[in-house]
């Protein structure tokens, strides 16, 4: 070894050294990433759901009802009703005399019911002279599921195995009609904030800001340049407003003062503005009157009371005051705050149009937000209860018009009486999922889903799944594109290939979502900090030096001259848990701004504090978390650990690991994997894939068959895959372990020999071993559901069971009817073949003659039977009867199959390699090593050097080891197992470091050339099989209209040539073939046409030419002759010319 | 649940030729008390008022193929 040299020395011994001397203790916190498990367990895999909902639930539909809490009449003025509270109460059964009031979410699963709780409010109201005050039900709402509204919240496994509910059901969506509705995550572009954009090719520049007040309506303001002139721009105007104008009415009168409020002290900027001030004085507008006046003719003006005409400057005002920039406050007629934030919208024009840098990135993570069930929800409550009222206004005013009343009027009934507007208006929405709220402008359809329960992964996926409103036809690659304030935030590898690739995307393990919190006490709170009242402040401040702009949730409060002071003592308020931890404060140097974040829907993550080169979790609060005594919110309280959204996360020096601190470093991750989300965390090592393979493995771990829940057999879904013999896998993450998926997984662990085998290996096909397969490698069932109503018609008929029928004469029943009981449903467990009836159902022959009013047993009645029509036999595995809300009989069936693996079943592994069963070897013909270890598995080697996925390899080295040792080995993305220890453990026990074996060949008993990489890989049975798809027809059924085989394999169609292969035909000039294919195999059709005037006769006689002296016969599609007949109806004459081929 | 195929299939098998019939029985799903179902009444436990019944398994031998 070389000493060291005397610079080293001196490097080394320096006392700051990355801000460490020699002495000090080598820092590192283990298991830090047990935090993780702790945030889970607070606040569960989709707490955004869970909280928006709770937020809505608790606090805001207070809020909405406060809002609108007045009822009044238009003929009795003493009249009055006012809401003074609302609660939501817990589901229950909406039917008297019951003693068991609970209602279960898998009642309602089964009952095809909603699961919902009473909405009651507290109302005051005048009857005669005296005030009540009571408690009335208004309606229902759907409850989600694990809220706080929920029954499933905080109970034990044992109580939710009794209430048959899965305890690693994540919750977060609802039950409605028996279905599970989901009500996906909602990108938007942030409200209330100012985005500099510019069109380059137009030369424009424009800040443009959309205004959100609470329930009121949106509106997006401009100041846009036109022509290096600026002006404001917006909806309720005619025309653009040059900028000085609009300052002018906003009370900034001379134009030195609007010089200094919106270029300040700038040459260039002051430059570039100057051509506005001399507009206005073009147009002869000086004072704010003139400037009034100017607007004023321009506004739109909407108003439904007719009244006398308001002054043109009257108009100005108000449209200044309530419409543009709606949420920035004018209190009484102080518009200061108003003109600055327009100034301030100037000033970033003149910026961006002085540097075209300064403009904003509407991709930017920060400038977004996502709306939630509960937001949704508001927003579709509030609409509701504006018509409930005004409904309930109308009602009331409909009984006190009558001039006298037998009793005196209680409002009460009136309100009882009025309908299920709020009920039915929630169950539509969300059924349907079209919210259509005029009243907010608002027209959005797919706003919620069905959730997938295809996997236990699937269904968790889509829980945290984030919708983007961009429209997925345009061509831009910006909103599709991995943003790099992503980090930490979305899951970089989870979105979908195809057209909503990048613009469907998924919340990563730790992220959180906020909730809205009060704005008032931050203000005040940030007042008391030291900041100067803004509308105190001239141009001349605020563009200062060292002066920062304070914003509060996008509306300017107030400057302050000592920034890093105010964020750094903002901070430490917010760390003692004086303020909420979802309020965000970050400073902004390009602006000079602080911008302090209370809104929600922005998207956050909790990192550890570090101080002074330190990180404030130290191993003994770890093993205070160990122990249980400390939870994650006790983190949260002692300042150890904050959140950050992606703005002050920007603000932020971020260190990823411990060693990496520096003495600037203001905070730590608290594990590197919580980057990628659920889905994608159940991959192993996969930081050693090519990226892409990551994302396919995304979208196949949900199609894949496993457990879902531990509640799979009490569930009635229309289909459902379950894997018989599932496993969890021998190379696990750390996320697996989190979510659940050890306990619920989907797949098995699959002994794989990576070699080539027959010819029947090629295009990534797998040959699975048979012997195998018996054993239940890859077996799976597939429960059918199939749903009847045995309904009560309303002119008094009625459906009904009847026993299997008897042969007139022989006394036997049919085989069709072989499994059918007495009571006309198939005997439970019984194997249903093609063709057999389940349930034997009748119909009147008249249920919808409501004139009918005899005896309903004497109407005839025909058979409506359920048949069984899949081509494969399976059981009955249980029939459900049950009542509806509306008492109709609802019978379930639910038929099981079991399937082992075929030739054709696709099969995947973790690493997006996916591929179909290529052949089914006997296991005497496989190969085996010399422990006499055969494969479940053969895949050809050549799947491995175009897809680079290294981290199948290491799966298989580390799963042969875990094997070797008896333990589980851990693929946790940037950590996880080591390949050298691995190897040593393969050394030990007598295998070869690198995992190959040395095969010998099952059909020559020879060994095998080249040693074989061999060991168990995790593979996952999808779901698509052959059974499902295989389908041929040579004849079968024919669409009515057009006499062509019918399409798709449900209807026994036919297989398409479709229009390129017709061009090879037509290229290749196989007309006969063409002729066959697209005619005669098709629709031909024998026509008699006239040569004399080219129309359509029959039998030989030609109606227009009344002769049959020129009728020829030939064959045209019936598609064709139809056509001609279309063209008729429609005045056009198409005639046929005939000539002799 | 009412054996309508007497109807059905002609008046002239007369009622009384038809086999006494048991009344089948179902399974509450919440507390698994044996229920009897009739036509048009609506589902209810006469013990806990559960509205959810299932079918008893049959009576007869299913055969299973072991493949």
């Amino acid at each position: 070894m070389e000493t060291p040299t005397e610079e080293e020395w001196a490097q080394i011994n320096k006392p700051n050294w990355r801000g460490l001397g020699l002495t000090d203790p080598v820092k590192s916190v283990e298991d830090k990433w047990l935090l993780l498990p702790a945030f889970l367990k607070t606040k569960g895999l989709v707490k955004q759901h869970i909280d928006s909902f709770n937020f809505f639930v608790n606090t805001d539909i207070k809020n909405i009802v406060k809002a609108n809490n007045k009822v009044t009449s238009d003929i009795d003025p003493k009249f009055w009703l006012k809401y003074t509270d609302i609660n939501i109460g817990f589901p229950d059964r909406n039917e008297s005399g019951i003693s068991q009031k609970r209602l279960t979410p898998n009642e309602c699963r089964l009952r095809d019911i909603t699961y919902s709780a009473p909405i009651v409010v507290t109302i005051q109201y005048t009857r005669g002279k005296n005030i009540i005050k009571r408690t009335a039900n208004i309606g229902r709402m759907p409850i989600m599921l694990r809220s706080s509204k929920c029954y499933l919240t905080g109970r034990s496994e044992d109580e939710l195995a009794s209430m048959k509910e899965c305890p690693l059901d994540p919750g977060g969506y609802f039950v409605v009609k028996g279905t599970e509705k989901v009500i996906l995550v909602q990108e938007q572009l942030s409200k209330n904030r100012i985005i500099v954009e510019t069109d380059t090719t137009k030369g424009i520049v424009q800040a443009s800001c959309t205004s959100s007040t609470h329930g009121g309506l949106k509106s997006k303001t401009y100041v846009v340049t036109k022509k290096g002139k600026i002006y404001l721009r917006h909806n309720s105007c005619h025309e653009d407003i040059p900028i000085a104008i609009a300052l002018k009415a906003l009370g900034v009168q001379s134009d030195k003062e609007i010089l200094l409020l919106t270029a300040g002290t700038t040459d260039s900027y002051k430059d570039a503005f100057a051509t506005n001030l001399e507009e206005a004085a073009k147009l002869a507008v000086y004072t704010r009157q003139q400037a009034l006046d100017y607007i004023g003719v321009r506004v739109k003006i909407n108003r439904r009371v007719i009244g006398p005409r308001r002054p043109a400057w009257e108009e100005a005002l108000e449209a200044l005051s309530t419409i543009i920039l709606a949420h920035v406050p004018v209190n009484g007629l102080d518009f200061r705050g108003k003109a600055i934030f327009v100034a301030m919208m100037t000033r970033r024009v003149l910026m961006a149009m002085d540097d075209e840098k300064m403009v904003d990135d509407r991709d930017y993570v920060g400038n977004k937000r996502l709306e939630l069930a509960g937001q949704l929800l508001a927003l579709l409550f509030e609409d509701l209860f504006k018509t409930y009222n005004t409904n309930l206004k109308s009602s009331i005013d409909k009984v006190l018009k009558k001039p006298s009343r037998t009793t005196e009027f209680d409002a009460h009934n009136t309100l009882l009486f009025n309908g299920d507007i709020l009920t039915s208006g929630f169950v539509r929405a969300i059924s349907t999922g079209n919210w259509s709220l005029k009243r907010f402008k608002m027209e959005r359809a797919g706003v919620t889903h069905v959730l997938s329960r295809l996997s236990f992964i699937s269904a968790l996926g889509m829980m945290t799944r984030i919708s983007s409103q961009f429209e997925k036809t345009r061509k831009v690659s910006g909103p599709r594109a991995l943003q790099p304030s992503q980090w930490g935030m979305l899951c970089p590898s989870d979105t979908p290939e195809g057209e909503a690739c990048g613009l469907v995307k998924n919340l990563a393990l730790m992220t959180h979502i906020t909730t809205d919190v009060e704005e008032e006490p931050i203000v005040r709170l940030a007042f008391m900090l030291g900041i100067e009242d803004i509308s105190q402040a001239t141009g001349a401040e605020i563009y200062g030096p060292n002066t920062f702009v304070v914003n509060v949730n996008g509306t300017i409060v107030g400057l302050t001259r000592h920034a890093p002071r105010f964020v750094a003592q903002f901070r430490r308020m917010r760390r003692a848990s004086r303020v909420s931890e979802f309020v965000s404060v970050y400073t902004n140097h390009h602006h000079k701004a602080i911008h302090i974040a209370s809104d929600g829907g922005r998207i956050c993550r909790p990192m550890i504090i570090v101080d002074k080169g330190r990180p404030r979790v130290t191993a003994q609060h770890v093993a205070l978390l160990r122990k249980g005594s400390m939870s994650f919110d006790d983190f949260l309280k002692k300042g150890l650990v904050e959140y950050l959204d992606v703005n002050e996360e920007n603000d932020s020096y971020i260190a990823l690991y411990e060693d990496s601190i520096v003495p600037l470093t203001t905070h730590l991750e608290i594990e590197p994997f919580t980057i990628l989300g659920a889905v994608a965390g159940l991959i192993p090592y996969p930081h050693h894939n090519q990226s892409p393979r990551n994302t396919y493995q995304c979208a196949m771990g949900k199609q894949a068959i496993g457990a879902i829940g531990y509640n799979q057999f009490n569930r009635i879904d229309t289909l459902l895959y379950l894997s018989v013999y599932p496993q969890q896998p021998m190379v696990k993450t750390k996320t697996i372990e989190l979510v659940g998926y050890d306990k619920l997984p989907a797949g098995q662990n699959a002994t794989v020999a990576v070699m080539s085998y027959s010819g029947y290996d090629i295009e990534d096909a797998l040959i699975l071993n048979k012997a195998s397969l018996d054993r239940g490698y890859g077996r799976c069932q597939v429960l059918r559901k199939n749903a009847t109503l045995i309904r009560k018609y309303p002119n008094g008929t009625y459906d009904r069971l009847a026993d299997a029928p008897k042969d007139e004469y022989t006394g036997q029943t049919q085989k069709k009817y072989d499994i059918v009981q007495l009571d006309g449903l198939a005997g439970v467990g019984e194997r249903v073949d093609p063709g057999d009836v389940y349930v034997n159902k009748q119909s009147p022959t008249n249920a919808n003659d409501n004139t009918f009013n005899g005896q309903a047993a004497s109407v005839p009645f025909k058979n409506a039977p359920l048949t069984y029509k899949s081509p494969v036999a399976g059981n009955i595995d249980q029939i459900l009867i049950t009542d509806t809300e509306n008492d109709q009989t609802l019978i379930k069936v639910l038929i099981r199959q079991t399937r082992r693996p075929e030739l054709g079943d696709k099969f995947s592994s973790r690493h997006g390699q996916k591929g179909v069963c290529g052949l089914i070897v006997n296991q005497e013909d496989m190969p085996f090593n010399d422990q006499g270890i055969v494969p479940d598995t053969i895949m050809n080697p050549h799947g491995f050097p175009s897809r680079m996925t290294v981290g199948k390899m290491i799966e298989l080295l580390a799963g042969k080891a875990g094997v070797l040792s008896g333990k589980l080995q851990y693929g946790t993305a940037f950590g996880g197992s080591k390949v050298e220890d691995m190897s040593r453990i393969l050394i030990e026990n007598g295998f070869s470091y690198s995992g190959k074996d040395m095969l010998t060949s099952g059909i020559t008993g020879e060994p095998m050339e080249a040693y074989v990489y061999f060991g168990p890989i995790y593979y996952q049975k999808l779901k698509h099989m052959v059974m499902d798809k295989m389908h041929a027809r040579a004849r079968g059924p024919r669409a009515t209209l057009t006499r062509q085989p019918t399409e798709g394999r449900s209807r026994e169609g036919g297989l398409r040539l479709g229009e390129m292969e017709r061009d090879c035909l037509i290229g290749y000039g196989a007309t006969q073939l063409l002729l066959e294919r697209l005619m005669i195999s098709s629709d031909k059709f024998e026509v008699n046409a006239c040569q004399e005037c080219g129309l359509m006769g029959y039998n030989g006689w030609c109606s227009y030419c009344k002769s049959s002296k020129k009728v020829a016969s030939l064959t045209i599609p019936y598609a064709a002759k139809l056509l001609f007949q279309e063209l008729m109806a429609m005045n056009v004459v198409p005639r046929l010319v005939l000539d002799d081929a | 649940m009412d054996g309508g195929n007497s109807n059905q299939q002609g008046m002239h098998t007369t009622p009384f030729t038809a086999p006494p019939r048991q009344e089948m029985e179902y399974i509450c799903a919440d507390c698994g008390v044996k229920n009897e179902i009739k036509a048009r009444e609506p589902i209810r436990c006469r013990e806990c008022g559960h509205r959810i019944m299932y079918k008893k398994r049959t009576t007869r031998m299913v055969q299973f193929e072991a493949r």
